[in-house]
């Protein structure tokens, strides 16, 4: 009686196991919930929106674009590891 | 191990498709957003230029004034259609006599290609011949030339565009609708709930997803607006309606200009990328667990 009860548990509890793991999500400063592709692609969204905006305004001033991209990379590292 | 062979063998088709007619050229644009290429000129060659078609961009008044109306038309446009599509499909949901007929003659705006209703449009709207300045000039006055008024031009856009695309908005909240299960609402009719209290807290929230759906794909479909608008307006008067779609197509068609071309290309879809985004983040993202 008790093994009929317990043998979809049993399977279930199997199929769990078997399942692929999921990604454990961080828990960063971001306000959202994110994995490291997350974390990665708003590095580059980032990454262009400075490059724009560093053309537009500073790049007129002497301000190599280089500068720009040496920023979005050390952005993109911290976002990426601590996001 | 078997099924998840049998799934990638069941996907390669569309992902192999996906990659020829998305990928790839998606690739391609953005290699030829780094190059000056007129492929018409007496030098056809394509001339690596590193990131000039993008310093040229963020100073073209042209490509920004059409940034901005762009953003005007979305704005109004798929708010517009969100608000009378849930109104439309919460009329649908009740009976009312003629409901089939009327649901049918709603959606036919839907299957009409952008480039016929733009031609219809601009049949309606020409000032000797079209139905609407008459009416308008005969019942309340108002002498209506969308060929020299841009708030005309921009206002009949916006309402072709909600003509057009209101239906998809209507259909795919029907459905959201009907898969609303009954219990949250009768258990807030009995606690007492009002129907705005009732709107705001258990409607809104259940079907989130599938108005994020809709705004996704009326967002990235109002931002490459193109047929509509080129037939009705051409982009004018002035550059009232010159929407970044216009804009592009004036660049890579008349002017040849390919390379400064897919450069607006690519910014475009940057932008589209990131506004769906910001609207995800808004809308359906998990917040984080800090605490």
């Amino acid at each position: 009686m008790s093994d009929q009860h317990e043998a979809p548990l049993a399977s279930a509890l199997h199929e769990e196991e078997s399942a692929p793991p999921i990604p454990e999500n961080s828990a960063g400063f971001l306000p959202i919930e994110t994995n490291w592709f997350d974390r990665l692609f708003i590095s580059v969204v980032i990454w262009i929106a400075l490059s724009l905006f560093w053309f537009r305004f500073l790049e007129p001033a002497g301000l190599s674009i280089w500068i720009s991209n040496a920023i979005a990379l050390v952005v993109a590292f911290i976002i990426i590891r601590k996001g | 191990m078997q099924s998840k062979r049998l799934g990638w063998i069941l996907l390669a088709p569309t992902l192999v498709i996906l990659f020829f007619f998305g990928v790839l050229p998606f690739i391609y644009v953005v290699y030829v957003s780094f190059h000056q290429w007129n492929p018409f000129a007496v030098n056809p060659e394509m001339v690596f230029n590193g990131a000039d078609n993008f310093r040229q961009i963020v100073f073209d008044p042209a490509f920004l004034k059409s940034v901005g109306v762009t953003v005007m038309f979305v704005i109004f446009a798929v708010l517009s259609e969100l608000i009378l599509g849930y109104v439309l499909a919460q009329a649908f949901m009740r009976d009312f006599p003629g409901k089939a007929i009327f649901r049918t003659i709603h959606t036919l705006p839907l299957i009409m290609a952008p480039i016929i209703v733009g031609s219809v449009w601009k049949l309606m709207t020409t000032p000797s011949i079209g139905i609407i300045p008459h009416f308008l000039d005969e019942w309340f006055g108002i002498t209506m030339n969308i060929g020299t008024s841009a708030p005309a031009a921009f206002a009949t856009v916006v309402i072709m565009d909600i003509w057009h695309w209101t239906p998809l908005v209507t259909l795919t909240l029907i459905a959201a609708l009907v898969s609303l299960p009954p219990d949250p609402f009768e258990q807030a009719q009995i606690d007492g709930a009002n129907k705005r209290q009732i709107f705001w807290h258990i409607t809104l929230p259940m079907i989130a997803p599938a108005v994020v759906a809709t705004v996704f794909i009326r967002l990235m479909d109002a931002l490459r607006t193109v047929d509509e608008v080129w037939m009705l307006t051409g982009g004018g008067p002035g550059s009232a309606t010159r929407f970044v779609g216009v804009h592009i197509f004036k660049e890579v068609f008349p002017k040849t200009n390919y390379g400064y071309g897919s450069t607006i290309s690519v910014i475009v879809l940057y932008l589209t990328i990131v506004a769906c985004w910001l609207l995800y983040v808004t809308m359906l993202a998990p917040r984080s667990k800090k605490d």
